[in-house]
């Protein structure tokens, strides 16, 4: 169980912008922390779980009565749920820290992801996917620094916006503030813009990779490469199908292992200017920066290839992570407070959206061609 | 949006390696069958 201080929802509320819309109640020793998880956990499972039944339910329906209906999966209805609850009723203090857990389940089912993946294959699609990232990191920061000029945005905001966008969303955000020396107001925007843009993504997505006709690969490779928030790339990835889902989660997280080299860029560049630290000692601050979880990931994934687990032990694995995926969804849906989205300034929220709609333009066509030539 | 505020940085293990541990201490709970088959 993780402490409540190591979850992503700040008890500050210095700014008015983007102010989170629960807090977590400060708890003291470990037993208090822990205690205060439990009725946020419930209320993740209860939504995911939720989730799944309308699933099941109208899948039973229509096999019942032979009527063709979708397969809608669990994952859109957990998150609709919990959108109008954060949306409607709102979420109370008490259930806070137990909410926010939901990227500690999203990283801990990715490593559990691993016992689905040949080592081969992950070094396959995750070649690939870091190839693609390059060219479409390369090309997406230079359009964001020039949509950041023609919009006045501050530098640092700008840089914030570009991390978020071409790297990995909020986690890149936070790893490079502190680096730069950015505001928290800056951050606050900057995180703002690209968890709305996330939840927007969640939506368009997949219909976009219906009316295109994309392969399980193809798309679960374009989502794990445009989607910027981890939770919202897997969830973007599922919602396709369950095959989709799982390249869209290795994609994402070779995208998410570049994080320390770009925030590194990012530190030296406005260190040079004399408007951040300078950094001494770069592989320390790259190791501190790595997201470990990647880690875990290809540990996993190398002991399924050798034969470690059995073939119904590797069933079990998988289903481990399906279930801490449904906690996942269930909280990007809670957390995602569409209200706030009107109190951003306009400015942050256009360059991040016009970025974004250029690197899924961008990323697009490079599947496109990595699928031609490549052999996805 | 909810955690529009930047993380404050603590001192202390990562969230991801808490994530780490929980995730193979689970792999090898189902590894030596020490936890009944998980279903979906």
């Amino acid at each position: 169980m993780i402490p409540a201080h190591q979850t992503n929802i700040s008890s500050s509320k210095e700014t008015s912008i983007a102010t989170a819309a629960i807090a977590t109640p400060k708890a003291e020793s470990f037993g208090q922390r822990a205690v205060a998880l439990v009725p946020g956990l419930l209320l993740l499972g209860a939504v995911g779980y939720a989730g799944k039944f309308i699933e099941l339910s109208i899948n039973a329906y229509a096999k019942a009565h032979h009527t063709p209906f979708p397969d809608i999966e669990f994952v859109l209805w957990a998150i609709v749920i919990g959108l109008i609850i954060a949306n409607t009723v709102g979420i109370p203090r008490i259930f806070a820290p137990g909410v926010a857990t939901y990227e500690f389940w999203l990283k801990a089912g990715i490593v559990l992801l691993g016992s689905r993946f040949l080592l081969g294959d992950v070094l396959h699609l995750g070649g690939i996917s870091l190839l693609l990232v390059a060219i479409a990191l390369s090309l997406s920061l230079t359009f964001m620094h020039l949509l950041g000029r023609a919009f006045k945005l501050k530098p640092k905001l700008t840089s914030l916006l570009a991390i978020g966008s071409a790297i990995c969303g909020v986690s890149a955000i936070i790893a490079a503030k502190p680096s730069i020396d950015a505001d928290d107001e800056d951050a606050s925007y900057a995180i703002a813009a690209i968890l709305a843009l996330g939840a927007i993504s969640l939506f368009t997505f997949p219909l976009i990779g219906h009316a295109l006709h994309l392969s399980d690969k193809a798309y679960g490779l374009w989502a794990g490469l445009a989607v910027d928030n981890t939770a919202e790339a897997t969830a973007a990835g599922a919602l396709y199908s369950d095959a989709a889902g799982k390249v869209a989660v290795l994609a994402k997280t070779s995208r998410n292992a570049l994080i320390g080299f770009i925030v590194l860029a990012y530190a030296i560049y406005w260190s040079s200017r004399g408007q951040a630290q300078v950094i001494t000692n770069k592989a320390q601050f790259l190791w501190k920066k790595f997201p470990k979880f990647v880690l875990g990931f290809l540990l996993i994934s190398l002991l399924a290839t050798v034969g470690f687990f059995s073939k119904p032990q590797l069933a079990s694995l998988a289903n481990l992570s399906r279930w801490a995926f449904l906690l996942t969804f269930a909280g990007v849906g809670l957390r995602t407070n569409l209200r706030e989205l009107g109190r951003q300034g306009w400015r942050p929220f256009a360059v991040g959206a016009i970025g974004e709609a250029f690197i899924a333009l961008l990323t697009l066509g490079l599947v496109y061609g990595a699928d031609h030539y490549l052999k996805l | 949006m909810l955690n529009t505020q930047p993380a404050p940085s603590r001192p202390g293990p990562s969230l991801d390696l808490y994530a780490v541990a929980l995730a193979l201490l689970a792999a090898l709970l189902v590894r030596f069958n020490l936890i009944p088959p998980i279903k979906w």
